[in-house]
Order: C-alpha cells, then structure tokens, then sequence
C-alpha cells in the first residue's frame, strides 16, 4: 500500500491461513445493484436463485420488488476470486498459544520473520470460498461491458505492469 | 380452465384465449372488458375480453350472468361451465399479471402505475380480438374512478368501434358480466394453485382474502417476510401494506437511485466567497471509474 496509508494500516496486522486457500470451494456469487444495511447469512438458494430466469439477451430476477437484468462475469485468468473472512478476536486468542508453537514449521517459505503474535493486533483471515466466475446485476439494464467491477478487474494486471522492473539500457 | 402455461412460469404474464366462434368472424360483436384482482397484495390481477355476436346477445343474457361479486364460487365455476358449451357463439381471452410484473412495473425507475399497466392490458385484450379476426364493433368497458378520460383513450385508440367505459358496467352489461366472470374463476384458481418460486420454510396456505385490510392477510404477510428478501414474488411489493411491513421487518435496502435530496444541505450564500481551504486530494480518475480505493483496514 501507498506509504501515506501506514498508520490506519498499523490497527492489524493480517494473516492469511493458507491452508483454506487449497480448500475453499467454488460458490455462486451475485453482485447487487444495491445496498443491504445488514451483514448477515440470506436464504439466497431459497429465494433468489429460484426465481433468475434466462430471457432473450439477458439474465433476469427481482429483489424486493424491482427487477434486475444480469450477466456472467468471468474472473481474469490471471486472477483468483477468493471470499475472505477475518476471524473473531476470541478465535484468535484461542489458537494463540498453539499456533506460536508450531509456526515455524507451518512457514516453509522463511522470508517473513516469525513474530510474537498480540492479541489486539493481529488478525487472521481466511478463504470460506473460492470463484472463478459471478452473476453481476444491474437496476433494470445489463450493466454491460462498461460496468465499474469490469473495470476494476483490469487494474491487477496494469498494476503488475507498471511495477514491472524496466531493464536499464 | 388449463392455467398450466401460468403454472410453469408465474413471474411475468401469460395469455390464454378460448378458440374464436366461426360466427365472430362474420356477424357485428359485441365485446365486454373486465377484470379481478386489482385491490388484494396478493396474487396476480386478471383482465379478460368476452365476446359474442350481437344477434345472440339475449341468448348470453339467458344464462343469467351477473357481476361475479355478487356470485358464490359455485355459481362463478358453473356458469364459466354454460359459457364453454356455448362456445360456438361466445369467445373469451384473459391475460393474467403476475404479482411480479405488477411490483416491477410499479416500482420501476419510470414509474408505470396500476392505471396505465390496466388501460394498456384491456387495449392488448381488444387489440387480441381484433387481430383473431373478432369483427368488433360495439366495445363495453367496466372502470374504477375516471370513466371520460378512460373512454377518450381507448375510443382514440380503436377509432372504428363504439366504446363504452362506465363505472359498474360488470352489472349492465352481460358481455362484461361475462367478462368478471372468467376474470374472477382465473384469479380464483391463480391464486389456489399458486406455485410459489421460492422454497418456503412451513408455507401457510390461509392467506385469507388477499386484502390488505384483512387480517389474515396481514398476519400472513408478517409471518413469511424474510429480513433480506422480503416477501416471496406471490406479494405484490408496491402495495403500502407490504411496502410499511418491509420498514419494520426487514432490513434496510439502498438502491442506486435511491433518493438523495436529504443530503443536500445548501450552503450559506457567503460561503461561496471564502476561499474552501484545502480539498481532500481525490485519488486519480482510473481508479474512480472502477469504484477502487485502496483499503487501510479490512
């Protein structure tokens, strides 16, 4: 990250729990045109999934009444899609004195220096699914090819490019 | 009456017709426009056409058909049951709306009311008839409210045929009597074999009237809200009844057009004098287009 954004970066310090990489399993996914003021599980394979149908040019659901026009985005090739969640406090804590032990033997790599974890500071993160593909729904149109996520999802590849060691003539 | 077609698909509208009478496409008809279901949260709305040839109006009359209101179910079923042996005179064709298709007509961002989706549904039936080859000429229309402007439209709109819109005209006039008729036993049976797209979790099948004002329709509505989806596709959406309980039972939903006027706070006229102080350095406009920000927290 940007150097200016160092000290909100300092409120945790992440880990990813690998294993869970290898593990996560594809799941469906929809990106809404919209904003649900909650963060909870939905009955989404009761409810929305049900009711998509395939109509000529696009896919096509409502929720809450409005309707959606969809289409399938694929993940660049380049890319994997991962759905990351960071564990609770209380979990981490838990595994606290266990996973200091055998954290030497779990880091094959060596680059990182193995650090005394703390308790307000560090957080885990971990893959609860994987994508490759996901439904993205727009309010009454297609969003079509100039849809914001589209656009997101050239940035990785223009980021490794413009970072890419020039060799020097 | 074979509502399968509505069966296999109940999310958007569906048309179903009786054959035309070889005698329709030869003798003056007289056609009457009706329909059932406009008023519940529930359930879809059903607009049907009746039609017969003028020379056999008494013979429709004979039957006794009456505002379907004022008939019990039985009576409904059983003169739909005389209407079908006389099919060699009398034609009819409904169009069934889906609750689905009234809540995103409704709720659209160019709004699409109830009135206009019901003018432009009785103009299809008619046009329907036309295009089946019904020889059309005198055209009986029952309305709720603003009868004139109603019968400017749809008389604009099919200039070779008397139009007739009148409040009540399900008890006047027996084609639209006829009309009620078939409307009210399809919503009936709509509504009774309901095929519901979702997978409901100890579905209630007494949903009483499908009024809003009725208790048991409300008290079903409470109990299948869910706190994301809302209601499943069988509630109309747009209805206030539904729209009040989605405020206290579901969660919170922000859709890109959602109104925001509120946050527009103006500005002392003065302060457009003042130099603003420092803005806050937006970042560069790729990563604005794409909706990216860097991320400081997770």
């Amino acid at each position: 990250m940007d150097s200016g954004d160092e000290e909100a970066s300092e409120k945790y310090r992440i880990h990813l729990r690998p294993a869970t990489l290898r593990d996560a399993v594809p799941a469906t996914l929809h990106l809404l045109p919209c904003e649900v003021l909650a963060d909870r599980p939905a009955p989404v394979g009761r409810f929305f999934t049900p009711a998509i149908r395939q109509r000529p040019g696009a896919l096509e659901v409502s929720f809450r009444g409005r309707i959606l026009r969809g289409e399938e985005v694929v993940v660049p090739p380049s890319l994997a899609g991962y759905v990351m969640v960071m564990d609770e406090k209380a979990e981490v804590l838990a595994g606290l004195g266990k996973k200091q032990e055998s954290r030497g033997s779990e880091k094959g790599d060596g680059e990182e220096e193995p650090q005394p974890l703390e308790r307000d500071f560090d957080r885990f993160i971990r893959a609860t699914a994987s994508f490759a593909r996901f439904h993205l729904w727009g309010l009454e149109t297609v969003p079509g090819p100039d849809a914001k996520v589209r656009g997101a999802l050239t940035w990785p590849s223009l980021a490794a490019a413009i970072h890419t060691q020039v060799p020097e003539d | 009456m074979d509502l399968s077609e509505l069966e296999r698909d109940n999310t958007g509208r569906c048309r179903l017709s009786s054959p035309v009478p070889a005698v329709c496409h030869k003798e003056p008809c007289v056609l009457g426009v009706d329909e059932a279901g406009r008023g519940p949260v529930l359930g879809p709305m059903v607009y049907a056409i009746c039609y017969c040839p003028l020379s056999r109006l008494a013979k429709l009359k004979a039957l006794k058909v009456a505002d379907s209101k004022t008939l019990s179910e039985s009576e409904r079923e059983r003169l739909f049951a005389k209407m079908k042996e006389d099919r060699d005179f009398v034609g009819w064709a409904l169009d069934v709306l889906s609750p689905n298709l009234i809540s995103t007509s409704m709720l659209g961002r160019v709004k699409y009311n109830l009135n206009s989706l019901s003018h432009d549904t009785a103009a299809g039936l008619v046009q329907y008839a036309l295009d089946q080859g019904v020889k059309v000429t005198q055209v009986f229309v029952d309305t709720v409210g603003m009868p004139e402007k109603y019968q400017e439209r749809l008389q604009q709109h099919f200039p070779g045929i008397e139009v007739t819109v009148k409040a009540k005209a399900d008890a006047l006039y027996p084609v639209v009597s006829a009309a009620s008729i078939c409307a009210k036993v399809a919503r009936d049976q709509a509504v009774k074999n309901w095929q519901f797209v979702e997978t409901l979790q100890d579905l209630d099948a007494d949903y009483g009237s499908g009024y809003p004002n009725d208790p048991k329709t409300k008290a079903w509505l409470k109990k299948h809200v869910d706190p994301v989806f809302g209601f499943p596709q069988f509630v109309r959406f747009s209805w206030r009844t539904a729209q009040s309980i989605l405020e206290k039972e579901a969660e919170g939903v922000t859709w890109e057009d959602s109104s925001t006027e509120d946050q527009e706070v103006p500005k002392r006229i003065t302060s457009y004098f003042c130099p603003e102080g420092p803005r806050p350095r937006l970042p560069h406009r790729y990563f604005q287009e794409r909706g990216l920000e860097s991320a400081t927290t997770l």
